[in-house]
């Protein structure tokens, strides 16, 4: 019977996360040709296409590569999950080797075939399909206990360790464990142990703060040190820290309600740093002002609402593991790189998925588009019909419960 | 089996119900991001966009003009402006181009060739790029010529098809360009430095035709700037320099150059003849052309260097200048070196003024020219005892010889003849007084130094009569004697004749500007004749240039306060005697000798140059030369010919020898 229904449902596809997906895609290319065709013309002999190429090369690898992952079975992410995680440690250490490439002051990418890849992408791939496999294995109760919390966070934690002290890059090794978390945390219902965790990161972070803001000389928190005193007061910081931030709110303040139009942003013109990379959303901002930014937030919040709604019809445990991971590291990233961009938390280097420039964050995050996109063909809907679901899922809850 | 798949579907389905929450929670953090961006639309949308504006304002550059070019009659060069090229270094472009590569061959490249071709220091500049990693405008080199820096190009320009194997080119050269300017040159240097002016920066000139004209030879500066069209787009546009116009003078590089040689020569002759210093406080000479006023020559001495104005080590020693230095003296002896003597320096005229009494007598009907007077030596006027030059009594004068002596006693009958209103009238009818308008930055207003209704009494009068106790200018006397001796016409003396446009078409023909008649021509006929009377049988007798006949009249002035034996002495001269179309007016101030007060010293500048401009002027020779005006002339035509003779002799022996070598 079951492998009856597999058949049948093998049928469905996704079609609106694929509009998404794409819309997204194409929409970021016109974005990175717009904001980095003045830059990259004065720094590539006049190639005002160069990023666009670049991206557009990535995002067409990166299709082929959704396209292959929706076909493979998620089962065998089980198998070959300690390979993967294995694989993510290690390129994380590739940097340190002759292979490692420096740029913007940080050794985070490496060169391999003349691709340069960024290892903490394959890191946020890894440690998704890592914890849903070791979270699946658990029973319900070592899920909720300290031991269980442990296993999964740790294996976590030590990529977001490598993340933060190899590779200096505190924004990704946040992601990582924040994904890590919130799988966890998602796992099982009444699961309150993983929130003590939270609370005490928070106190720690809020006593840091405290501590940075009231003897800003004593202590010696480098450059992070300073972004969040530049959060604080970007106009006083406004030739050092805080210029990347303040340049940001003018370009996000100029655009307006309806932007000055496609291509006629003046902040990418060099006085936004990183307009095609982590600032993009400023300049999409002062281009297609507030409503731009708006309707991206949308199409944001329609994918994740898909992948939700995947997950309702999902009957698989592990695959919807693999699914919360999945919408973790997109609402995460979108939400800190929009709250960087706006000024609303201190500064840190977040690329917005699927549309600002960097081949290897496109590539990696279709490959996890990919495998919603498998999951996607699992759907149950006859099992569960929208009208009735809400009853039939309380009901299924009491009898579990019993 | 059935129920632990039941199981199993209803955790799937728990998850999926957090999930569900959690993304509540998401949906709240994006609302609260979306009123953020809001918020900051809302409160500083006006703000920040005028930051981006002012921003953006960065982005003009000028493009500079070429300032024109200073030409004299015969299209020689005097004032040029060069291209010349700032060496900048963009220390940021080349790194960011490395960091792109992930490797230093654009830095490596880029070093070696700005150091090949400029001579940097390679320390110099690879310890500044790391210093200033973010530099985007370091300049390496100044001033660099545009030969200089064409020898960069070939390391930045892509080759054409096929030439690759032997060009320089590499495309890791980056981050270098160049900045152009102009700088102001004066390839003749001191020739007519007091004339020409100079300009030391970008629409700023000081001095001569350089500042008269200096609207007109500066261009109008270019721009590249970004500026914001109605829907706040940014256009960038380029206004090109429009570069200043020509100015085509009125100046012989030839006569110039003679006329200074013969400054220069008497000044080194007389240096520290009888006093420390030069050979005169100041020398200058005036040649122009008596029926249109163009001026051919105008020249003083002491000059400097137009290109290295600051230079004054050939007038002074270094203790001295480091004396004026510092009781603050340096300044004015600057100005008094820049400045152009022969239209900002005032003085007494002396008895150059005669010329110009007699026409005032003539003119006005006070006189007819058949009087005669009588010279004692000496004229009683009010209670002063005036002498005549010399104190020597001539007897009975005729006008005639009245001038041709210069005899003061004669003139100041004739002064009083002539009346002090009369006197005044033609002293503003001949521009005594006035400016000339010449067309020369400095020109001294005189209008304080004159006589007038009040200052001017009895003995005033007869002083004025022989050219003291007022003050002129030299261009004054010269433009107005030209008058005298043209037939009355009085011209507007100049300097430039054409204004061309930078392609050469003609912007502006500046023709001989008539003021007015000051004589008529009958009072002009007796002038000529009696100015003719000085050089052949007067004071003016050693001015005769060999071959020609010439009027004039000599002056000799005692300079305030009077009694030290200081004169201004002068000699006012036109040529050729009958129909003058040239005037030469030499005027020496104090010259450096015992007994100051003799003309001789500016007539004899003044033959001196006649001799050898004249004829270059082509002006027929009328007179009988003397034996020994011709071994002079031979002389002078010798040193002038020698070469060419020489010439001349070599290839007629060559074409003499070549038939027998054929044979």
């Amino acid at each position: 019977m079951g492998d009856k229904r597999q058949v049948k449902n093998r049928r469905y596809f996704d079609y609106l996360l694929l509009f998404i997906v794409l819309f997204l895609l194409g929409f970021g290319l016109v974005m990175i040709y717009s904001t980095s065709s003045y830059v990259s013309s004065l720094n590539y002999d006049g190639d005002g296409l160069y990023f666009l190429r670049k991206q557009a090369i990535a995002v067409v690898l990166g299709l082929a590569v959704m396209t292959v992952v929706s076909f493979i079975p998620t089962e065998l992410y089980k198998k070959l999950a300690p390979l993967i995680y294995f694989v993510s440690l290690a390129s994380l250490f590739l940097v340190l080797t002759g292979l490692g490439h420096e740029s913007h002051g940080a050794r985070r990418w490496i060169y391999i075939f003349g691709l340069s890849i960024q290892p903490a992408e394959i890191a946020k791939i890894g440690v998704i399909i890592t914890s849903a496999t070791l979270i699946d294995r658990m029973t319900p109760n070592s899920r909720r206990s300290w031991s269980g919390i442990l296993v999964t966070l740790a294996p976590a934690a030590l990529l977001s360790g490598v993340i933060y002290f190899l590779t200096d890059n505190f924004s990704s090794a946040f992601i990582v464990g924040g994904i890590a978390f919130m799988m966890i945390t998602l796992s099982e219902k009444k699961n309150l142990r993983p929130y003590i965790i939270l609370v005490g990161v928070a106190i720690i972070g809020v006593i840091a703060f405290i501590a940075l803001v009231k003897f800003p000389d004593k202590l010696h928190l480098g450059f992070r040190g300073e972004r969040v005193l530049a959060w604080l007061n970007p106009e006083a910081y406004a030739d050092g820290k805080g210029f990347q931030p303040i340049q940001s709110l003018y370009g996000i303040g100029s655009g307006g309600i309806w932007g000055k139009g496609l291509g006629k942003s003046m902040q990418k013109l060099g006085f936004l740093p990183e307009a095609h990379n982590d600032m993009i959303f400023s300049i999409i901002c002062e281009e297609l002002g507030l409503f731009g930014g708006l309707a991206i937030i949308v199409m944001f919040i329609l994918m994740l609402w898909r992948i939700r709604d995947i997950s309702s019809h999902i009957t698989n445990t592990y695959e919807n593991l693999l699914l919360c991971g999945v919408f973790t590291h997109i609402a995460m990233q979108v939400i800190l790189n929009i709250a960087v961009v706006t000024n609303t938390i201190p500064n840190t280097g977040i690329a917005l998925p699927f549309i600002s420039y960097g081949g290897s964050s496109v590539i990696f995050l279709l490959a996890e588009m990919g495998i919603v996109m498998r999951i996607a063909r699992d759907c149950d809907f006859k099992d569960a019909p929208p009208v009735k679901k809400k009853r039939r899922m309380k009901e299924e809850e009491t009898h579990e419960e019993s | 089996m059935k129920k632990a798949l039941a199981r199993k579907r209803a955790n799937a389905r728990g998850i999926s119900t957090r999930l569900g929450v959690f993304f509540i929670v998401v949906l709240l953090a994006f609302v609260g991001l979306s009123f953020r961006l809001f918020a900051i639309t809302r409160d500083n949308k006006n703000e920040y966009r005028q930051k981006v504006l002012s921003q953006q304002s960065y982005d003009s550059k000028v493009i500079n003009a070429k300032r024109g070019e200073i030409l004299d009659c015969n299209g020689n060069v005097l004032a040029a402006s060069e291209e010349r090229y700032n060496v900048i270094l963009d220390t940021k472009q080349i790194r960011q181009s490395d960091e792109q590569k992930g490797s230093s061959d654009v830095r490596n490249a880029s070093v070696d060739a700005v150091c090949t071709i400029f001579g940097t220091d390679r320390k110099t500049l690879t310890d500044y790029m790391d210093s200033n990693p973010d530099s985007q405008y370091y300049v390496v080199k100044k001033d660099v010529t545009y030969e200089e820096m064409s020898r960069f190009l070939p390391y930045i320009t892509v080759p054409e098809a096929g030439q690759e194997k032997d060009s320089l080119y590499n495309a890791n050269v980056k981050g270098v360009w160049f900045e152009k300017y102009y700088v102001r040159y004066y390839p003749q240097k001191t020739l007519a430095c007091d004339l020409i002016g100079f300009s030391k920066s970008e629409g700023q000139a000081s001095y001569g035709l350089e500042e008269y004209y200096n609207d007109i030879l500066t261009g109008t500066s270019g721009r590249k700037y970004g500026y914001l069209s109605d829907e706040t787009t940014v256009e960038v546009t380029t206004i090109p320099a429009v570069d200043g116009n020509t100015l085509v003078t009125t100046i012989d590089t030839n006569v110039q150059m003679i006329v200074e040689k013969h400054l220069k020569n008497f000044c080194e002759e007389y240096k520290n003849n009888y006093r420390e210093g030069l050979g005169a406080n100041n020398v200058g000479c005036i040649v122009m052309r008596a029926d249109s006023g163009e001026i051919l020559a105008m020249a003083s001495y002491p000059t400097y260097d137009l290109n290295d104005t600051m230079n004054i080590s050939h007038l002074y020693t270094d203790e001295q200048i480091k004396q004026m230095e510092a009781d603050g003296t340096l300044k004015d002896a600057y100005d008094k070196l820049w400045k152009n003597f022969c239209i900002t320096d005032t003085y007494e005229p002396g008895s150059v003024m005669k010329p110009f009494t007699v026409a005032m007598g003539l003119e006005s009907g006070k006189m007819n020219g058949s009087e005669s007077y009588y010279c004692g030596g000496f004229l009683q006027v009010a209670d002063h005892k005036i002498y005549c030059h010399g104190r020597k009594a001539e007897g009975n004068l005729t006008v005639k010889e009245a001038v041709a002596k210069s005899c003061n006693v004669a003139l100041m009958q004739m002064a009083a003849q002539i009346g002090k209103e009369t006197f005044l009238d033609y002293q503003n009818i001949f521009n005594l007084g006035l400016k000339t308008n010449v067309d020369l930055a400095g020109e001294s207003r005189t209008d304080g130094l004159v006589f007038n209704e009040k200052s001017m009494n009895e003995t005033e009068l007869a002083t004025a009569s022989f050219g003291q106790g007022f003050n002129v200018t030299m261009i004054q006397m010269a433009a107005g004697y030209a008058a005298l001796v043209n037939g009355g016409y009085y011209y507007e003396p100049h300097v430039v004749s054409k204004i061309l446009s930078p392609s050469g078409s003609v912007v502006k023909n500046i023709e001989p500007r008539l003021i007015k008649q000051i004589v008529s021509s009958s009072t002009s006929e007796k002038i000529i004749e009696y100015c003719n009377a000085v050089v052949t049988d007067g004071t003016g007798w050693r001015a005769k240039p060999a071959g020609y006949s010439i009027g004039g009249k000599t002056g000799t002035a005692e300079t305030v306060p009077r009694d030290n034996g200081e004169y201004v002495v002068s000699f006012m001269c036109h040529a050729p005697a009958d129909d003058p179309e040239i005037i030469c007016y030499v005027v020496v101030d104090r010259p450096n000798v015992r007994e100051q007060d003799d003309a001789k010293y500016s007539s004899i500048i003044s033959r001196q140059i006649l001799t050898e401009i004249l004829p270059y002027l082509n002006i027929p020779m009328t007179e009988e030369v003397s034996d020994k005006e011709r071994e002079e002339l031979l002389a002078l035509e010798l040193s002038i010919y020698t070469n060419r003779v020489e010439k001349e002799d070599a290839e007629a022996d060559a074409s003499a020898n070549n038939p027998e070598g054929d044979n």
